[in-house]
């Protein structure tokens, strides 16, 4: 099955069966280094200062066991399964150019208000799919919230605005619209790297921040819009750096102004459209025009799947951030 | 078993598979491979509380964060010396040429290399760490679903790159067997 994982695993520069790096012992540089590690007097314990890295990783992965053959088969009367169709630009609507929301977005920001904010509230919707099985649109709400000592805590909720009260689709199967999925609470960590630290509200600076993030040296407009995403899921912006990220974005090449869209939270924003193309899909970021505010970022694939089971346009992931 | 004897463990068993992630990912400097490792276990020994039951997926989390200063550092030499002028090391000519260079995988690291960071890093960690979605995810520091998406487009983006480059003898593959 020469895919272009397979194409990709024969061209791995360090295999485990090559001349370096191979499983075995350890050397006697590996042996010396972990016999320093266990034995020199209490190693890297400087709780004193803040550590340079910190990790946000969860002790253990989240297990998804995707049990679709009960969601198909399931009873639960009418679920919200619906994939969501792509949203449609309000006909004949006035389309605002990206500069000027950068402007208006820097006039609002005058004032510093709201505040930048650690932590996140997103809806989303995105697209489960499977070698095998026909894909599945599954909603949730994710609200992270961060706490003065530096712990947080995380809780998913399965729902759907667009089908209150109906049964919602996740990776457990049917369950009531509401049900929390998930509630962890972490202990503090701080870290002087993205996305723990705070990012900054002078343009050139917050384009930096998001180079780091994605851990990229160039900026292109796709990785933009994924910078964008990442940022948002871990900080609900101010209006300083709202304004920031508005001019970065007005900067940015290929994302045309498409007019006016009521998102599936029911606000009214300005829709602004990148078409990665080739293999890419079809981006719809939305902005509230007199902040900059981010308010959505919908992905739609540009063209059939079959593969998948998906069409073109159909919707493969929708983001609605709140405050 | 205490937090110093798992620790352990997991060093001795994970220490190759570690080595590979780094050398995977510092193109051809394997002289500081060792030195990256050494400093992904100094950081996984000050966090050896966190360190979970299967801890290879957070070891390449701790890693990925060593590279990427490792990286910025590399970067910073780089352009001194490119500064300083006419240096072999700044303008790469201390790598030899190796039989890899010229192996007919060569085309799949330059589509490999056209695409971002993030879509690259997805799909090393998937072909070459062979995780699966949910190991992917505990790297990435992302939940499971966010990494199946990333995935699938990275690979949609790869796949494009490889329509793009391959050589007409690599040509062949037959289309039912190109994944998305």
């Amino acid at each position: 099955m020469a895919d272009e994982l397979d194409l990709l695993r024969a061209a791995d520069p360090a295999p485990a069966d090559g001349p370096h790096f191979g499983d075995g012992p350890l050397d006697h540089t590996a042996e010396r280094h972990l016999n320093r590690l266990l034995h020199s007097p209490r190693p890297g314990r400087r709780t004193w200062s803040r550590p340079r890295l910190v990790w946000g990783l969860t002790a253990a992965a989240v297990v998804v066991a995707v049990a679709l053959t009960v969601l198909l088969g399931g009873s639960g009367g009418a679920p919200a399964v619906a994939a969501p169709r792509p949203l449609t630009v309000r006909a004949h609507s006035a389309a605002v150019p990206l500069a000027q929301v950068a402007r208006l977005a820097d006039v609002a920001a005058s004032d510093g208000s709201p505040a930048l904010r650690q932590g996140t509230h997103v809806q989303s919707w995105s697209l489960g799919m499977s070698d095998d099985r026909p894909p599945l649109t599954l909603p949730e709400e994710r609200v992270v919230r961060w706490r003065a000592d530096g712990s947080h805590t995380e809780v998913v909720v399965a729902t759907d605005p667009s089908h209150p009260g109906r049964p919602v689709l996740t990776d457990e199967g049917l369950v009531e619209d509401g049900r929390v999925l998930s509630r962890r609470t972490f202990p503090p960590m701080w870290g002087d790297g993205p996305p723990l630290s705070t990012p900054p509200h002078d343009p050139a600076k917050l384009r930096a921040y998001l180079l780091d993030l994605i851990h990229g040296d160039t900026l292109t407009t796709s990785e933009l819009l994924d910078a964008t995403q990442e940022l948002l899921d871990n900080w609900t912006l101010g209006a300083r750096e709202s304004a920031a990220l508005a001019e970065l974005l007005a900067d940015a090449k290929g994302l045309r102004p498409a007019g006016q869209v009521t998102d599936r939270l029911g606000r009214t924003g300005q829709a602004y459209v990148y078409d990665e193309g080739g293999a890419g899909g079809r981006r719809m970021l939305i902005l509230d025009p007199a902040t900059g505010v981010v308010l959505g970022l919908e992905t739609t694939f540009a063209r059939d799947d079959p593969e998948y089971g998906v069409h073109a346009g159909d919707v493969m992931d929708y983001s609605a951030w709140m405050r | 078993m205490s937090n110093d004897e798992t620790f352990a463990a997991a060093y001795r068993e994970h220490y190759w598979a570690v080595s590979r992630y780094v050398a995977r990912r510092l193109d051809g400097r394997t002289g500081e491979v060792e030195e990256v490792v050494a400093e992904v276990f100094t950081v996984a020994w000050r966090r050896r509380a966190d360190l979970p039951a299967a801890p290879l997926p957070w070891l390449y989390g701790v890693a990925r964060n060593c590279l990427a200063n490792a990286v910025r550092g590399y970067g910073r030499r780089r352009r001194l010396l490119d500064r300083l002028g006419n240096d072999d090391t700044a303008h790469g000519r201390h790598v030899v040429a190796s039989p890899g260079s010229d192996r007919p995988g060569a085309w799949v690291h330059e589509a490999l290399a056209r695409l971002s960071p993030a879509d690259q890093e997805v799909l090393r960690l998937t072909a070459w760490e062979e995780l699966g979605v949910d190991e992917v995810a505990v790297v990435l520091r992302c939940g499971s679903r966010a990494a199946a998406m990333r995935l699938h487009r990275a690979r949609r983006r790869l796949r494009a790159e490889i329509d793009r480059l391959r050589p007409p003898a690599a040509g062949a593959l037959p289309e039912e067997h190109r994944h998305g």
